[in-house]
């Protein structure tokens, strides 16, 4: 790398250029000016004749005449002095307007017009096209050349003329300094000249930092011509965890009091780079339960050294409750659990864990949250039959445990019919390529692509033409009409595959994100070129995609999370144990169940969520089990296995549960599913499942018809419970094994004995049980798996 | 060619009444499915339902049958004589209502067949009716896995799904013992798209098939399984009956083929020559240019997409100029695939292999476009063509060719069942008809109509829409002409010209023609290089009514046969036929007048009928109003417009109009739609005596 410079030091052109120069009729008119501002001249003559605007051109043909007459006057003025630096639109102004904000996609870079009328490219990614913005348009009023300070761009940043966007950049800033030189220097477009930034690096890359501690982070820009600059002050930084870190404008880390990793991104110019910090809590880590297996390895190695240690393993009734509500989406059986806690085994959560895998409702379970990011969504009845078809796929899939990039092969690649192959219905509800193109990176490797569609991806790596390459891999979907209302028979089309850049018009042949593709010749389909390159065990993204989206599933966090978005500014807190668990999986042949099994058997899932007098406060090292609220369609279920009720859904027989319904369209007839967040399968991201808690949630428990309902259903555990000869011991003991697989304290017994006991001489009655049931329906520990 | 009812240019609008009829009719049709199924077309006898639906050959079984307008139903017809029928009688020697005996020998062939009854209105549609070996049994109630059904092994039971629903079956198997269970229903008329589930003995899932193909199931454990059965979007009632095959095979035996209907895709194979067990068997591997199986043309291939992405390539010397034809069957096989193929011509520049493509061949057009399943038919509800290929090959250069034959659905799929088979041979000109009942572009109206027997009225005439798939080239006229036709009962075939794909038979019964029930024969001809051809033409139909085709896949189907009735229980609401049964005649460049006769047997709502013609060359005679009041009315035909030659010619007009219906003298009327078609009109054309 080059010589480190300061902060806006000056530029000296390369010999080429100043050879160019030498032949330049305006070296002859002024010999006597210096290189640096003949070369200026030059290039603004050069960019002038180039245009083919002719109100532009006489624009421009003006500003050479004042260009011409402001270097003659700084020359002058700068005669004896050093020489004055030139200012650069692309690596100094630019950045300006990209630290203030000017260019963010709220502000004047909003897609349509900007803002007010003044547009400028998202995040300064476009120069050429803000140089025409700032000179060419707002009737030349943007920029004064004659009285720089009189610029609009300028008195508007400053505040001297009311701006909505507020003071920008006060005129005693050095951005203003900067911004007014380069009006100054004649406002020149150098982006063909100037060098162009290569990278950026910060220092430090990582560090340890104790709580409440900080440290100042720096950042350097690296071109083409090997010089370095340090853009400290202009870089923009963004903590992945707020509640962790927080950063200055300018670089300063500040670290909370939570332990952990924190990553801060620093973005300059299209380039981004991550300082990592590592946040110890520093605590004593005595002991940590046994290890079972990698996971447990890496993941109570994180602790240690963090110095965070870890709550007990969980007893066999709340393990027994999670694994059956996180495999299964279900409560566990009475008999289950009577099973398990009366077992001396010591493989039996393994048992278990195997016996869930098993059953079918594991397959149920997994299908719905796959078919909701799959899109299978009813906008019309006569969307039954695919829908139902395209569940049953994804469902039988995983109870057959087909191999994951398998079923992903099958689905990218998919062709025929619906009913002949049900996996062509992900192509009836995604039919763009860009949409596909999206949903798959997405889903399936987990980048988030959607910026890129129309500029560089601001927090990543990947351009247009990477956008674009990998939407052509769908370029050569054909479609021919069936007899069936909206669907399509799906074929690949015979053709080279390409699809343009929708700015520069180039057409892109296939190419897979950062890595390349072998040519694809017409008759081959290029989806399945791309499942190939999914389905690589050296593909960086597919395997590390569904781990860690399992992970998520299991420990509520994703190790990178959002777990759709990972990147290199977005890293995992704890890469070995993602990097261990991609191994494995992809050693395991992409076996969706031996994932489950590997998660579900460590000791790290089986942590009690109780936390310790060090782990309070950690949330995304998993010192703890964090416990979250049960999904909708679980929590329905589980409402109806307690009250012994059933939620008819239409059309499908009695008793199918919440969790196995095959699409959306159930939703619009059940409140509760709505109120507590069931998707509609309408995105690709998980996130369109609503987990948190709401008002609305709690009284619809507490209030809601169809609650009470449930609670009142003829022949239902009420009725049941109230009519049996059992001891009343035996009952209360039959409700909290349904609700919590555990025995009721001493407490929880005698009170519940209390409150169904009115008259010694007669019977309970039925609301009794009732209200007794929808008061461990509103507990903390039914409604929240823990 | 096709009448419309809402929706026309307004050049050409309805009578008032005519369309607030139709309003009244439609706005009913909204309101109650039921209804429009009442509404569109005269009652006609279908064939719905029987329980059984088939048997084991060499026994006798008692079948129960329901329909529509089947009331009385007193014989019970098979298109094999294998298959005989006598009303079920009672202790009192009294006949049971709807329930036939049917005998089956042992020569019966096992497979499917047609079955019909006869009812006061005539030959009803058709059901299928199966012929197994195997012993079968019938369903008991079995929705739950307490209830469960025990099935024995090697048996068949015949069921009928209840909505929202699943039936369960138990059966035992040892370990390692290979069964395979299938249910059949579509392939047997049914509207069950099945769900086959195979469970262990606590109902948890093991295996499941969805797609109506069969499950083929190793036990892993001697002991009770369970089979579920469902429909994939549960839905259930009579019209989702199935059978259901419990069979254990060898664990090395190939999986026992299933008798099913055939498509309306597979009337135009296999071409006539065609000798089934001639054939070179396809050579893998050869999916790679290098690995090229080497032909001679002509020649004729047996091969099989598999596995995934299976490319079958072959290589072959031509000569420039050469003309070849090359047609794929697979899709017409029964086979869910898309067979394309890509030739290409290989040279050799400066050592290197160049490809150059020739030719890219996909897909048999359909005769006729399809209708769009918009809201109104704006084709006919069948599609006659098919994924499979019928194209010409023209050599270009002399030398090597490459064949790619690939399926365009297989990218993912692994079947060894997808086979194909691919024939090349020098031109041998022919074609292949299948026909349908004429249809009315009425919105999302008459599907209930496409069910349709000919079951004729004394005084009717009905349309039956004949389309050609051309084969190598042919181009010629396809005259069409039923045999077999009753007493009283006339055919006139409107031919399908050359070049054209469509035609037309006009089936008139006489007003006073005897009731009776006939097989009817129907063929095309045609003269192809000096040689009289006939070639039979294959009837489709809907195996159901349909009432709402974008809630519910139309499920056409080819018949193995074509049965006409003739019933003198009600008549036609109308005929119009020429005054003077005679040939009229005219001459070239002037206007023809027809003279019509109207018999008026029913009431209409509204007073006028608007009657387009059919016709190779007659069907731009403008449209044009008669009175449905008037006993006459007269057709114009405009020989100068239409540059009729001299010749002889036969055409027809047709129109729909609504009927006030009594199904009973003493009913109230309510409003049918229905078809009106005019007997055949013979004309002759003269030269100009001006010359």
């Amino acid at each position: 790398m080059g010589v480190r410079m300061e902060l806006n030091p000056p530029i000296t052109p390369p010999p080429t250029r100043l050879a160019i120069l030498k032949a330049a009729s305006m070296v002859r008119t002024f010999p006597q000016i210096s290189g640096v501002s003949f070369q200026l001249a030059r290039q603004q003559t050069q960019a002038e004749s180039s245009s083919h605007d002719t109100q532009a051109g006489s624009l421009c043909h003006l500003r050479v005449v004042l260009s011409l007459l402001l270097v003659l006057f700084g020359c002058c003025r700068v005669l004896g002095e050093h020489p004055e630096r030139r200012v650069s639109l692309v690596n100094d102004v630019v950045p300006v307007l990209t630290k203030a904000g000017c260019n963010a996609g709220t502000c004047h870079a909003k897609a349509g017009n900007g803002q007010n009328g003044f547009q400028l490219s998202l995040l300064g990614f476009e120069p050429k096209e803000d140089f025409d913005h700032l000179l060419k348009e707002g009737r030349g009023r943007r920029i004064s050349l004659a009285s720089p300070e009189a610029s609009l761009m300028l008195q508007k940043a400053s505040g001297e003329m009311p701006h909505g966007g507020g003071v920008r950049l006060p005129s005693d800033s050095e951005g203003y300094a900067l911004l007014r030189d380069w009006i100054r220097q004649g406002a020149f477009y150098d982006g063909d000249s100037a060098p162009k930034l290569v990278s950026i690096e910060i220092q430090p890359k990582r560090a340890t930092i104790q709580p409440n501690g900080q440290l100042q982070i720096s950042a350097f820009a690296n071109y083409s011509d090997d010089s370095q600059r340090d853009v400290t002050r202009l870089a923009l930084y963004e903590s992945n965890e707020k509640s962790m870190a927080e950063v200055s404008e300018f670089g300063l880390v500040k670290i909370l009091d939570i332990p952990g990793k924190v990553a801060v991104m620093v973005r300059y110019q299209g380039s981004v780079a991550v300082f990592n910090a590592s946040v110890p809590q520093g605590a004593p880590v005595e002991s940590v339960p046994p290890s079972k297996n990698f996971v447990d390895d890496l993941l109570f190695a994180n602790l240690k050294e963090l110095g965070i240690p870890p709550s007990p393993l969980c007893d066999d009734s709340t393990f027994i409750r999670r694994a059956a509500l996180d495999i299964a989406g279900r409560l566990p059986t009475v008999e289950e659990s009577q099973r398990l806690l009366t077992s001396q085994d010591s493989n039996k959560r393994a048992y278990y864990i195997d016996s869930l895998l098993q059953n079918p409702e594991y397959a149920d379970y997994f299908a719905n949250k796959w078919t909701a990011m799959l899109k299978n969504r009813r906008d019309d009845a006569s969307d039954i039959t695919s829908n139902f078809a395209f569940y049953s796929w994804v469902r039988d899939g995983l109870l057959a445990n087909k191999p994951y990039d398998q079923m992903v092969r099958e689905l990218l690649a998919a062709t025929g019919t619906v009913m002949g192959n049900p996996p062509v219905a992900w192509y009836k509800r995604v039919k763009e390529p860009k949409q596909q193109l999206e949903d798959v990176a997405q889903l399936f490797l987990g980048v988030r692509m959607q910026c890129a569609q129309c500029h560089h991806h601001p927090f990543e790596k990947w351009s247009q033409d990477d956008y674009y390459s990998l939407a052509a891999f769908f370029s050569q979907v054909g479609r021919k009409p069936t007899s069936t209302r909206g669907e399509d028979m799906i074929f690949h089309k015979r053709g080279v595959a390409g699809l343009a850049n929708i700015k520069t018009g180039t057409v892109l042949k296939p190419a897979a994100l950062g890595d390349t593709i072998n040519s694809i010749a017409a008759d081959e389909d290029p989806r399945l070129k791309l499942a190939d390159w999914m389905a690589s065990p050296t593909n960086p993204f597919f395997a590390k995609a569904v781990v860690n989206r399992y992970w998520k599933h299991f420990f509520r966090r994703g190790l990178i999370d959002p777990e759709d978005d990972i990147r290199d500014t977005n890293p995992p807190t704890n890469p070995e144990l993602l990097a261990a668990l991609e191994k494995h999986f992809i050693e395991s042949g992409f076996d969706l169940k031996e994932l489950v099994r590997v998660i579900a058997n460590s000791n790290a899932y089986q942590l009690s969520s109780v936390p310790n007098d060090f782990n309070a406060a950690d949330q995304q090292n998993y010192s703890r089990f964090y416990f979250r609220r049960l999904p909708a369609e679980v929590l329905l279920d589980a409402i109806d296995d307690l009250a012994g009720s059933q939620t008819d859904f239409p059309n499908l027989p009695p008793g199918t549960r919440a969790i196995a319904l095959p699409d959306n369209s159930y939703n619009n007839g059940s409140p509760f599913l709505k109120v507590f967040g069931r998707p509609e399968n309408e995105s690709v991201c998980e996130c369109e499942r609503v987990q948190s808690s709401s008002l609305a949630q709690s009284l619809h428990l507490m209030n809601a018809g169809d609650i009470k309902a449930k609670l009142a259903t003829a022949n239902g555990r009420s009725d049941r419970l109230s009519q049996t000869d059992k001891p009343l011991e035996e009952r209360i003991q039959e409700l909290y094994h349904v609700a919590f697989s555990r025995e009721p304290s001493a407490n929880e017994m005698s009170f519940s004995m209390e409150y169904l006991v009115t008259n010694k001489a007669e019977p309970v009655s039925k609301e009794r049980f009732q209200d007794l049931i929808w008061a461990l329906i509103n507990t903390k520990e039914f409604l929240f798996n823990h | 060619m096709n009448s419309t009812f809402l929706g026309e240019s307004s050049h050409n609008f309805p009578a008032r009444s005519t369309l607030f009829a139709w309003f009244v009719v439609l706005s009913l049709s909204v309101l109650s499915p039921t209804a429009q199924a009442q509404s569109v077309c005269l009652p006609m006898p279908r064939l719905l339902t029987t329980m059984p639906m088939g048997g084991s050959s060499g026994t006798q079984v008692d079948v129960t049958i329901t329909g529509e307008n089947i009331e009385g139903a007193n014989a019970m017809l098979f298109n094999h004589p294998g298959l005989t029928a006598l009303p079920k009688l009672d202790a009192n020697s009294q006949p049971v209502p709807n329930t036939f005996t049917v005998a089956i020998s042992k020569e019966c062939p096992t497979g499917v067949y047609e079955s019909r009854v006869v009812s006061k209105l005539g030959i009803s549609s058709s059901r299928v009716f199966s012929v197994d070996t195997l012993p079968e049994v019938q369903q008991t109630p079995n929705t739950s896995l307490a209830k469960s059904m025990e099935l024995g092994v090697n048996s068949i039971c015949n069921a009928v799904m209840t909505a929202k629903s699943v039936d369960h079956y138990s059966f035992q198997a040892k370990k390692n013992q290979r069964i395979v269970v299938f249910c059949s229903a579509r392939g047997i008329d049914s509207k069950l798209d099945p769900v086959v589930i195979i469970a262990d003995e606590s109902g948890r899932d093991l295996v499941a098939e969805r797609r109506g193909d069969i499950l083929d199931f190793t036990a892993k454990s001697d002991g009770q399984h369970i089979i579920k059965v469902h429909e994939l979007t549960f839905k259930g009632g009579p019209a989702f009956f199935y059978r259901l095959y419990l069979q254990d095979i060898g664990i090395d035996s190939a999986a026992p083929q299933f008798a099913s209907t055939k498509t309306v895709s597979s009337f135009s194979w296999p071409p006539k020559g065609f000798v089934a067990n001639t054939f070179i068997a396809e050579s893998e591997p050869n999916n790679l240019g290098s690995q090229s199986q080497k032909i001679s043309l002509p020649c004729d291939i047996a091969g099989a997409f598999f596995p995934a992405a299976d490319v079958d390539t072959f290589e072959f010397t031509a000569t420039k100029g050469d003309v070849w034809w090359v047609e794929v069957a697979s899709e017409r096989l029964g086979r869910p695939t898309d067979p394309s193929i890509l030739v290409q011509h290989v040279s050799v520049e400066n050592g290197i292999e160049k490809l150059t493509d020739v030719a890219e061949f996909s897909d048999i057009a359909s005769p006729m476009k399809p209708s769009s399943n918009g809201y109104a038919y704006d084709g006919p509800p069948y599609d006659g063509g098919s994924t499979d290929i019928l194209s010409k090959l023209e050599i270009k250069h002399d030398g090597i060719h490459r064949l790619q034959l690939r399926d365009l659905f297989g990218g993912t799929r692994v079947d060894t069942r997808n086979v194909y088979r691919m024939v090349f041979r020098r031109a041998a000109p022919d074609f292949a008809l299948a026909a349908w009942g004429l249809h009315m572009e009425l919105r999302n109206g008459d599907r209930n109509a496409l069910s349709k027997p000919l079951a004729l009225r004394c005084g009717s005439t009905v349309a039956l829409e004949v389309v050609a798939v051309r084969r190598d080239g042919f181009n010629g006229d396809i005259q069409l002409e039923l045999q077999g036709l009753p007493d009283g009962v006339s055919a006139q075939g409107l031919k399908i010209p050359a070049g054209k794909s469509r035609g037309i038979m006009l089936i008139t019964a006489n007003q006073d023609a005897p009731p009776c029930i006939s097989k009817l024969s129907f063929h095309g001809k045609s003269s192809i290089e000096g040689e009289d051809v006939t070639r039979p033409v294959h009837m489709a139909q809907m195996a159901w009514p349909i009432v709402d085709a974008w809630g519910e896949i139309p499920s056409p189907r080819l018949m193995d046969d074509i049965m006409l009735s003739v019933s003198n229980s009600e008549y036609a609401p109308i005929s119009i036929a020429v005054q003077e049964k005679t040939v009229i005649e005219g001459i070239v460049g002037e206007k023809l007048k027809i003279p019509l006769v109207h018999t008026k047997r029913l009431d209409f709502s509204g007073s006028v009928l608007q009657l387009k013609a059919l016709g190779d060359g007659f069907e731009q005679i403008p449209r044009f109003d008669v009175s449905l009041d008037a006993a006459t009315s007269e057709a114009t035909v405009d020989l100068a417009a239409l540059k009729t030659l001299p010749g002889e010619y036969n055409l027809a007009f047709y129109g729909s109009a609504v009927v006030k219906y009594k199904p009973k003298p003493d009913a109230a009327p309510r409003d049918v739609a229905e078809i009106v078609i005019t007997e055949p009109i013979s004309i002759r054309v003269k030269p100009s005596e001006k010359k």
